[in-house]
């Protein structure tokens, strides 16, 4: 378990914090944040490498803020994994097994080997292995001491997509073999998708939300967050109040009310909590798009012509001209259906709880 | 692909070429005009091969107080910021730009029997001036900034997060170092120390000044110049020329290859 308890870290001139934030027992947890966000920072106050101004880290409960890195019981895999050249790929995953029996840790070491598939590397030098294999080999000497806590700091930045896929793939069921509570540091929500229990999103030094991957995704609490996870499409514009309740009946205890949000030429009907300048965050998967006529009860349907297409796949994104840019993914099969081509008029439509008001 | 050197490649190449000429001429002149008779010679002159023999141990007496005092002080430098770090860092290159007869002086004036701290060594029953300590604290003093500069660079070369990984592997900061730092700068540290050495052994200026006798080589060569005549001096010139070509192709040899 990790606890940062009201963290304040001071690199230069760059200051973080105040982090709070937890990694449960066996959790696996991202910082995902962009360059300059101070995460690589966070990982290191954790480490014991970077002194802390104020607030306390807790390894397991144990209060370590004052503790040197070697006493915290840490893996810690660099981006760019920095083995140690001079000795060969057994004795980088045996060196932090310094105080154990020769066969004991030549056991763990091969043991580690076997699970990321680097036993055949054992007695080469370090020099000369693929981005995968030193990653893999970080790895195996991070885990080799079996630490209690495993801090990765862009661990798939240096290598092929082919290969971050495996490896993600690969470190998470190692995650789950071993146990150990993982902190890891991204700049790809992607990333945190794939992997993480429990995702903290790091913007100038403080943690803008957390939670999990899909809370965060779904429900970005600022246009920020919403731009930085890629929910898509994100408008600045202003909330006006139409009407009590969306329902007809008088405003409730929940405050949420009938409004209408106007972005430039742009007028969206949305259920709002409150008036004022916001964002609107549109997911693009719930913008529904057809040519001609569409059905169903969306209230905010309007025609709008095809900008470009980008083809990721199964998914296809949609670029639109509403008066604003927006953004809508359909399945390329549908696209495919549709006849959907740069320059096409369609008519689009979204339920006004699908606006996300932030 | 073979590309026509254009001109001013070519005017570039010859100014090189020029000064290349200049520097392998003299020597290789040298080289030519002692006959292996009178190498053989020299070498078994009782006188020649004592004062290399000295200057050997002079030397190497020179650059390991250099690196006992220069290593740790380099490492520092290398990766700890601190108040007067710049100061301390020209400081140690100071004796470069300083001519060495002017160090020879300046160290007389502080080593000497009269000053307080030659007193309090004379006292101890170490002679200074005009003995052998004269001539490793000449050499020390020049010597110094190459040990202390190449050893700087090579900590500078090793990655400070191979530290930090050995760290959260539990070393402390000084088996880090040990594990970790020293082995990897340790090519690096021993090329400054061969170089220290190699300008030990080349001094003269200041050792001229602070001890002339016993005689180390190149005193020898001045004085044999001096006294016998040119034809006197070159043998022994030319065993002192092989001791530093030796110690070049070892430094060479030490150097990673893209450095070369």
């Amino acid at each position: 378990m990790i606890q940062l308890d009201r963290l304040r870290v001071r690199v230069g001139d760059f200051e973080l914090g105040e982090i709070s934030f937890a990694v449960p027992q066996g959790g696996y947890a991202l910082i995902i944040g962009p360059t300059g966000s101070g995460k690589t920072t966070l990982l290191e106050a954790v480490a014991g490498n970077a002194r802390v101004r104020s607030g306390r880290v807790l390894l397991h409960g144990e209060d370590v803020t004052q503790l040197p890195p070697e006493r915290r019981g840490l893996g810690f895999v660099y981006q760019s994994y920095h083995l140690f050249p001079h000795l060969s790929v057994r004795d980088n995953i045996r060196y932090g097994l310094a105080g154990g029996t020769d066969d004991g840790t030549a056991r763990r070491a091969e043991e580690l080997a076997d699970l990321l598939g680097i036993a055949h590397l054992l007695d080469r030098s370090v020099r000369g292995l693929s981005g995968g294999e030193q990653q893999r080999v970080a790895l195996a000497r991070a885990l080799a001491p079996r630490p209690r806590v495993l801090l990765l700091d862009e661990p798939f930045a240096s290598v092929d997509p082919t290969t971050r896929h495996l490896l993600r793939r690969e470190l998470r069921s190692l995650h789950e073999r071993e146990g150990v509570t993982t902190l890891q540091v991204t700049h790809d929500f992607d990333e945190a998708l794939r992997l993480g229990d429990l995702v903290a999103v790091l913007a100038d030094g403080r943690i803008a939300q957390s939670g999990t991957p899909e809370a965060v995704f779904r429900y970005p609490n600022s246009a920020f967050v919403a731009r930085f996870v890629g929910t898509g499409n994100v408008l600045a514009g202003t909330v006006h109040r139409t009407a009590g309740r969306p329902d007809g009946q008088p405003a409730g205890p929940d405050h949420a009310f009938a409004a209408q949000f106007i972005s430039g030429p742009l007028v969206l009907e949305v259920v709002a909590e409150r008036e004022g300048p916001m964002h609107a965050v549109i997911r693009p998967e719930d913008i529904v798009l057809a040519r001609g006529e569409l059905p169903g009860s969306a209230r905010n349907r309007m025609p709008a012509r095809i900008v470009r297409l980008e083809r990721l796949g199964p998914v296809t994104h949609v670029h639109l001209d509403v008066g604003r840019t927006l953004l809508a993914a359909v399945t390329t099969a549908s696209a495919e259906e549709m006849a959907l081509a740069a320059g096409t008029g369609v008519t689009i439509a979204f339920k006004a709880t699908a606006i996300h008001l932030v | 692909m073979t590309r026509r050197p254009s001109w001013t490649q070519l005017a570039l190449a010859v100014l090189g070429a020029a000064l290349v000429l200049f520097i392998v001429g003299p020597l290789l002149r040298m080289l030519l005009m002692a006959s292996p008779a009178s190498l053989a010679q020299a070498a078994r002159d009782p006188e020649v091969g004592g004062s290399i023999a000295l200057t050997v141990a002079t030397a190497t007496a020179a650059t390991a107080i250099a690196a006992v005092l220069g290593v740790p002080l380099a490492y520092l430098l290398a990766r700890r910021r601190f108040p007067g770090r710049r100061v301390v860092q020209g400081l140690i290159e100071l004796p470069v730009v300083i001519p060495h007869p002017v160090a020879g002086i300046a160290l007389l004036l502080f080593l000497g029997r009269r000053s307080a701290i030659g007193g309090v060594l004379a006292d101890l029953g170490l002679e200074v001036v005009s003995h052998v300590p004269g001539i490793v604290a000449a050499m020390l003093f020049v010597s110094a900034p190459i040990l202390v500069s190449g050893a700087r660079e090579a900590f500078r070369s090793v990655d400070p997060k191979l530290e930090r990984v050995a760290r959260t592997l539990g070393d402390t900061p000084w088996r880090a170092f040990r594990r970790i730092t020293l082995p990897l700068a340790g090519r690096g540290i021993l090329a400054a120390a061969i170089l220290a050495w190699a300008r030990s052994v080349s001094e003269f200026g200041s050792i001229v000044i602070l001890t002339y006798n016993p005689k180390v080589a190149s005193i020898l060569i001045f004085d044999r110049f001096t006294v016998f005549g040119l034809s006197a001096a070159i043998p022994a010139a030319v065993l002192l020329l092989m001791l530093a070509l030796a110690v070049f192709v070892l430094v060479r040899l030490l150097q990673p290859a893209e450095q070369v």
